[in-house]
């Protein structure tokens, strides 16, 4: 195949999964302000947006994470088809959980493509297994426990600092004020926008920086790695766009679903989520950690749930959750290494894996516009997270309920 | 294949232990002074309501919480900003 080509379709399809990841997440950094009422929809939205394309130029450790670190084998030698490979793979692997409705991770789903392929290709040996442990699993592990941790606790602050005694509250309508935390979720939730663009907008530049390596088309050089010019400026340039206009255009999916999914969280803990969310992946970002912004900002908000006096978790849902999270890196890596193969096959296996890429995104996005919008394709991981967590009002009725079958079922033992 | 026990114990963990330090701390901290700004509100939204007890008391009470309040949103602010250029790399390369 001309490398010039490959490259071509690498970096039209790394733009659409920029895009894709940008509409897909809008709803992890604005749902919760829609939800508590601190923003209106149309303005969260617009915030969202220009919040990612700003994000996207703050820093390139991830991007240098994913195009440096990763692979261990001499990427120029092999050429770009290895990076097409394990970009088809994931999007594969992305579009079929999102049509089944599995929890997945577009970055996870990335990573595991682009290992897969490389397995592929240059068996163990391709792949830098040190620094995928330390710069993508070991974070992707305890990212999100960091963030619940935080908002955990920051919801305990928040509700504490807060906290008034029904007497003073009695004699005056002033209340504990704990729906002026609406107002700090216009900040809180603009930092999660602009860690979501220093993240997953970096992982679109590593993939396009790796392909143009791939190709001969850029030095893979440390030199330029260290002095953080690594990523070209054009490639900034696009990956911040395609992420800024998907965050725009996948608005319009969150103002149709508002008034469910998120209902139960508070202010406080809306504000308290944010900032464990954006500060976690903006300290996780800088050190080139690459981790799942969606399991990030699912561990906050379970963590936000927990921390509200009377909270619970359905573990039976937040396992769930979990287990979706660990299928996703292994699965679309499987997918990734079956694309590989495929493109090993010469042009009639590249252009066969480009052909079935395409067609599954045509088809998907047909039915995904004659359904409109659908329950299962609308709620963001993060809702079905949130969904894990039970409120103390949930609580309460779960236990008025059992307490009502076991006095019944006393009744009808004694009566016996 | 390396063994995964070697790379685990070769690890970075100072890096992760960093990131979990600054997440937690940061968090904490800044909801802790936005939630001490908005007990101050309410304070001074309490002032105002006892106005009976003493007019000029209850004003005054209500314009120290409502500086207090703005100073520690202020502090909120900076510290919002002060995190977003501690992880820019631009501004600490010379």
């Amino acid at each position: 195949m001309d490398p010039l080509l490959v490259v071509g379709v690498v970096v039209a399809l790394a733009v659409f999964f920029d895009f894709t990841n940008g509409f897909h997440d809008t709803a992890n950094a604005m749902a919760t302000p829609i939800a508590t009422g601190a923003l209106k929809p149309r303005v969260a939205v617009a915030i969202a947006a220009v919040m990612n394309l700003v994000g996207a130029f703050l820093s390139t450790a991830v991007a240098k994470t994913l195009s440096v670190d990763t692979l261990n084998t001499d990427i120029a030698q092999v050429g770009p088809e290895l990076v097409f490979a394990g970009l088809t793979g994931a999007i594969l692997w992305n579009l079929a959980t999102w049509y089944l409705g599995l929890p997945s991770s577009s970055s996870h789903a990335l990573f595991g493509g682009l290992i897969g392929s490389a397995l592929a290709y240059a068996g163990v040996a391709g792949v830098n297994f040190e620094k995928v442990i330390e710069k993508v699993l070991i974070p992707a592990l305890f990212a999100p426990l960091i963030a619940g941790l935080a908002a955990w606790l920051a919801t305990r602050i928040a509700y504490l600092v807060t906290s008034r005694s029904q007497a003073t509250r009695g004699k005056s309508d002033v209340g504990t004020g704990r729906g002026k935390f609406r107002v700090g979720q216009i900040f809180s939730s603009s930092l999660v926008a602009l860690s979501h663009g220093t993240n997953d907008a970096q992982k679109t530049m590593g993939v396009i920086t790796l392909v143009l390596v791939a190709a001969g088309l850029q030095l893979p050089t440390a030199e330029h790695a260290e002095a953080g010019s690594y990523v070209q400026i054009w490639v900034i340039l696009i990956s911040a766009l395609a992420i800024a206009v998907g965050t725009y255009s996948g608005g319009w999916r969150i103002i149709k679903t508002m008034g469910s999914g998120l209902a139960e969280i508070k202010p406080p803990q809306g504000l308290a989520s944010e900032i464990a969310t954006g500060s976690t992946i903006l300290a996780s970002s800088q050190l080139g950690f690459a981790l799942s912004t969606t399991q990030v900002a699912s561990g906050s908000v379970i963590g936000a749930g927990l921390g509200r006096k009377g909270g619970a978790v359905k573990w039976s849902k937040a396992s769930q959750v979990v287990v979706g999270w660990l299928l996703t890196l292994p699965a679309a890596g499987l997918v990734g290494a079956l694309s590989a193969y495929l493109t090993m096959l010469g042009p009639i296996g590249f252009l066969a894996d480009a052909a079935v890429t395409i067609a599954l995104i045509v088809a998907i996005f047909q039915v995904s516009n004659r359904n409109k919008v659908g329950h299962h394709n609308v709620l963001s991981e993060v809702e079905g997270a949130s969904e894990a967590v039970l409120s103390p009002r949930q609580v309460r009725d779960l236990k008025a309920r059992a307490a009502k079958a076991a006095a019944k079922a006393d009744k009808r033992n004694g009566s016996k | 294949m390396p063994n995964l026990l070697d790379i685990l114990i070769a690890m970075k963990w100072v890096n992760l232990f960093q990131v979990a330090a600054a997440a937690i701390g940061f968090t904490a901290g800044i909801t802790l002074l936005f939630s001490l700004g908005i007990r101050l509100i309410t304070n001074a939204e309490f002032a105002v309501q006892k106005a009976g007890t003493g007019k000029a008391k209850a004003q005054r009470a209500e314009v120290f919480n409502l500086i207090g309040s703005y100073v520690l949103f202020a502090l909120c602010g900076l510290a919002l900003l002060y995190g977003i250029y501690l992880v820019v790399p631009y501004f600490h390369t010379a």
